[in-house]
């Protein structure tokens, strides 16, 4: 009997197990590849969400049901879950509009709230397979403000926990209010964006669940896994979302359903409105064919050629320089205009920005394009923590739209080529940055920085042009191979800002830390300048007829002084261009360790300028008008603008005093 | 003399006789500009000077560097290099509205004005031009504002329909408004001022009466060779901007100011054909039977004393 008796209570046991973690049905992540050009999941999938939503856009609102599956691969047991429910964050006491009315967003500044900002993602049932109802025992969190009108983190404690690789099945129904477009997600007129519109639950990373709040400055972050989603809503909608479209079924009652897949991704985003036209193409990559589908304002159609090209630019670039795009659908949105839904990403859907009299000499369509295509490698695969280390996805991928757009439309003319005036990106990514040079290290946490500013200049611009200069310190071929390596090395992974500056160093080969000291972990800034320098006679003394004679036959020593200075902390080591006025050239490589540094040299001739770092290979010095200096002034550049200026003050004038008298 | 033919070409019959005031007042202007941007130039030389970066800027345009550049503390405040161009600006105004009696008695004179009578003229009509403006200012601003923010308002309006292009055509038809009805007051007030001057006019009012009554008269006529004008100096200023673009190297400090300044000549020109279109109506208008058989005083100065078609 005892002997019989254990097994059956053992068989009882896993019998219970089975029911409680895989209800209904067995609970596992799918192996589904339908999504991808692989016939086996690229990443360790942790989550598999089935939503069947119904949305009305004449409420801009939704009702859904979540069925969210986690696989608990901690290794530890597990009886407490937060969950994201980032839509609260557009309520007038929420964190999220608190910082952005504090700071400044890049769309709204909240003199006035307005009933249209509000957002929502309401639970209205929560229930945990196997373990019943517990939409009464939700509770709100505030782990990084406590801010208790903050509404963004839900969590949820179960009175079993689910146990190292088990499964457990979450059961949500919610409601959504969406803004008008904020933050990327929302509506404006007939459009919508459903952008982290469902309750998400947050990551176990280093040992502890990493579940942020909604921060006015940062992003996402959320596993790996599968993404089955219905949507209903009218049939005149055009729709766009992640993944591939399965199915699509049309109701009698007016209304349709479509159904996408996605696998190995970590977040899903959908649009629709009834304006778009619809450009697909087909781009050949490494692992299969990649359909391009792009969705555009009618007003922007006759750019969807543009749009097409920079987007398969870039693609064949990344393909070439950093590693495979596994999935088989590149979704590409031309959002509403004045949407504030322009230039975001999401996993295999992106969303561009442009206008209809955009010129064909001013790339900001491209640039925003290559930009958020590029957040499918840092963001998209690369997944890192975009609250903690925004970095890593904004910076390295501003670091790959500087290669990128170079290499496309060439180093000096990437962000416009019109009329005679030419920009390019790597010196917009150092001006954002120099105007806040002090104030962020890169490896802080992204609501932490002092502002908007100092985010958006130290995130993207700083850690673009010190990736720059990474390259130019180690060389553009090893730089290359660093990047591959970290991509494959840690794509479907949540890699740490050490895991990226340990790459760099092991493939390069070099100890890197005193600039990532400095540049990565340190507010330190540089500037360099030549500080003087001056060309005196060797013999000064002899009698002014004598020198004259050497001067005629060009024979008079000079000996010549050069004074460097660094001016500020950040400490590299630099080349100097010494020119001479009978054509010669002399290199010296300074270590920057002091303060300031002089050379000496005689010479039959005179110094004619001073550069330092004359190959441009620092690309974050702070002020480059001090990096060189000539002994003859050139006054044209100062005249030309100058004349500028005049004329347009002249113009004034007239314009004022022919309409005035 | 009465200017034959239409209102157009007797406008630069004259503006062409007395071509002098267009450069006095074109000299005038660019002097001051020097003087305004000065601050500017001197910060400018400052950076700029003894670098190579600055290449930038002169070798191409980019904007960047320019930026950069404004952005450095040795540029000063932003007060500190754009006031005196915006004194300036000011001090044009007020001496046009000095001189610009001169020039109206100049245009109705068939012969070139004495400097005496020039500056009479003009200190003369000072405190007149002076309400005149005022006036103006009266009628314009609110007449501006009004149309400005139905404009506004039907952009908006606009702006909420799915066609993203409608509310840049709703703007654009609302400029076209706008600029017709705000040249309409232009044109009334541009007849006002040369009938304060040929009549020597001290009471203003009658003569903003006189010039509304005459603008409504004679509104096709006198708005469609304003417009043409405009139109004529919109495409001097067109084409010396492609001229400037295509074929002045970057680096041509001096061509770049010659055709800029080519350009300023023309668009102020342009203007003085403008006043000289409203003083050879006033003239033609003076001549005919209606007109003449009002007690309307002769001006002392200037006025026809030359045969028909002399």
């Amino acid at each position: 009997m005892v002997v019989r008796e254990k097994p059956t209570c053992l068989c009882l046991l896993l019998l219970f197990s089975c029911a409680a973690w895989s209800q209904p049905g067995s609970a596992v992540i799918p192996n589904t590849t339908s999504a991808i050009n692989s016939s086996q999941p690229l990443s360790q999938r942790i989550v598999a969400y089935d939503i069947d939503a119904k949305y009305d856009p004449k409420t801009h609102s939704l009702d859904a049901t979540e069925t969210l599956t986690y696989h608990n691969l901690t290794g530890q047991p597990l009886d407490r879950f937060p969950f994201h429910l980032y839509l609260n964050g557009f309520q007038p006491n929420a964190t999220w509009i608190r910082e952005s009315k504090r700071d400044g967003t890049r769309d709204v500044k909240f003199d006035k709230w307005e009933s249209k900002y509000y957002g929502a993602d309401d639970i209205k049932k929560f229930e945990v397979g196997g373990m019943g109802d517990f939409t009464s025992q939700l509770e709100f969190i505030q782990p990084d403000d406590d801010n208790k009108d903050d509404h963004t983190v839900v969590q949820v404690r179960l009175p079993k926990p689910v146990p190292p690789n088990a499964y457990v099945r979450f059961k949500i129904n919610f409601h959504d209010q969406f803004p008008e477009t904020l933050e990327r997600t929302g509506w404006k007129s007939d459009f919508v964006l459903g952008g982290q519109w469902f309750p998400k639950v947050g990551v176990w990373w280093q040992g502890a669940w990493n579940c942020r709040q909604f921060h006015g400055m940062t992003e996402f972050f959320a596993d790996f896994g599968v993404y089955d989603v219905k949507l209903t809503l009218p049939q005149y909608e055009v729709v766009g979302a992640s993944g591939i479209l399965v199915s699509s079924v049309n109701h009698s009652d007016g209304t349709k359903t479509v159904t996408y897949h996605g696998d190995d991704i970590h977040d899903f985003a959908w649009t629709a409105s009834p304006h778009y036209k619809i450009l697909d193409d087909t781009f050949q990559g490494s692992m299969g064919p990649v359909n391009l589908h792009i969705m555009m304002q009618p007003a922007h159609w006759n750019q969807s050629g543009r749009h097409a090209r920079i987007l398969k630019e870039t693609l064949s670039r990344f393909e070439a320089w950093y590693g495979p795009y596994p999935y088989k659908t590149l979704t590409l949105v031309d959002p509403e205009h004045g949407s504030a839904a322009e230039g975001m990403e999401y996993p295999t859907f992106i969303t561009g920005g442009t206008t209809w009299w955009m010129p064909e000499g001013f790339y900001l369509p491209e640039v925003v394009v290559e930009h958020e295509f590029g957040h499918q490698y840092w963001y998209g695969m690369v997944a890192t923590n975009e609250f903690e280390d925004a970095w890593m996805d904004e910076g390295i991928n501003s670091y790959t739209e500087v290669k990128v757009m170079d290499s496309v439309l060439g180093q000096n003319t990437s962000i416009m080529n019109l009329g005679g005036i030419a920009a390019g990106e790597r010196e917009l990514q150092r001006l954002n940055y120099i105007g806040v040079a002090d104030l962020d290290p890169m490896a802080r946490k992204g609501w932490q920085y002092a502002t908007s500013g100092s985010y958006g200049g130290i995130t993207y611009g700083k850690t673009a042009v010190v990736l720059l200069t990474l390259e130019n310190i180690i060389g553009e071929d090893t730089m290359r191979r660093a990047m591959h390596t970290y991509f494959i090395r840690y794509r479907f992974t949540h890699p740490t800002k050490e895991d990226f500056l340990r790459t760099m160093e092991e493939v390069s080969g070099k100890d890197l830390r005193w600039y990532f000291s400095q540049a990565v972990y340190g507010t330190q800034v540089l500037d360099y300048e030549v500080l003087k320098f001056n060309s005196e006679p060797v013999d000064w003394y002899k009698e002014k007829h004598e020198r004259k004679q050497a001067e005629k036959k060009r024979e008079e020593a000079y000996r010549s002084n050069v004074w460097l200075h660094r001016k500020e902390d950040f400490v590299v080591p630099v080349d100097v261009e010494i020119k001479f006025d009978n054509g010669e050239k002399v290199r010296e490589h300074w270590d920057g360790q002091d303060r300031w540094v002089r050379y000496t040299y005689e010479k039959k001739a005179k110094v004619e300028s001073v550069e330092i770092d004359p190959d441009h290979k620092i690309q974050f010095d702070r002020n480059n008008f001090n990096n060189s200096r000539t002994a003859k002034p050139n006054r044209a550049a100062a005249r030309k603008l100058a004349n500028y200026f005049g004329f347009v003050s002249q113009f004034l004038a007239q314009i004022l005093a022919g309409w005035l008298v | 003399m009465k200017e034959k033919g239409n209102l157009i070409s007797s406008g630069a019959r004259i503006a062409g006789r007395h071509k002098r005031y267009v450069v006095w007042f074109f000299v005038l202007n660019l002097t001051l500009a020097a003087f305004g941007s000065s601050g500017f130039r001197a910060h400018a030389h400052a950076i700029l000077d003894n670098n190579v970066y600055a290449d930038k800027l002169l070798h191409g345009f980019d904007p960047v560097v320019l930026i950069e550049m404004l952005s450095r503390p040795e540029m000063g405040s932003p007060n500190s290099s754009t006031m005196p161009a915006f004194y300036c600006v000011f001090l044009f105004f007020l001496t046009t509205l000095l001189f610009i009696p001169g020039v109206l008695r100049g245009y109705a004179s068939d012969e070139r004005l004495p400097r005496d009578k020039f500056f009479s003229t003009c200190g003369g009509n000072l405190w007149r031009f002076v309400r005149l403006v005022l006036f103006f200012l009266l009628i314009a601003v609110p007449t501006f504002g009004i149309l400005s923010g139905i404009q506004g308002a039907l952009a908006k309006l606009a702006g909420e329909s799915s066609s993203e292009k409608l509310p840049f055509y709703t703007r654009c038809a609302g400029f076209v408004i706008i600029f017709l009805i705000m040249t309409t007051i232009r044109v009334w007030f541009d007849l006002a001022q040369v009938d304060v001057v040929l009549r020597d006019e001290g009471r203003v009012r009658k003569s903003i009466a006189i010039g509304l009554r005459n603008t409504r008269s004679n509104l096709g006529q006198l708005l469609g060779s304003y417009v043409l004008i405009s139109t004529v100096a919109v495409i001097v200023l067109a084409v010396g901007i492609w001229v400037w673009h295509v074929g002045v190297p970057s680096s041509s400090v001096l061509g770049a100011f010659v055709i800029g300044q080519l350009i300023l000549l023309l668009w102020l020109a342009a203007r003085f054909w403008q006043r000289a279109v409203a003083v050879a109506f006033y003239r033609q208008k003076m001549t005919e039977p209606d007109m003449e058989a009002q007690p309307v005083p002769m001006p002392a100065i200037g006025m026809p004393s030359v045969p028909e078609g002399g």
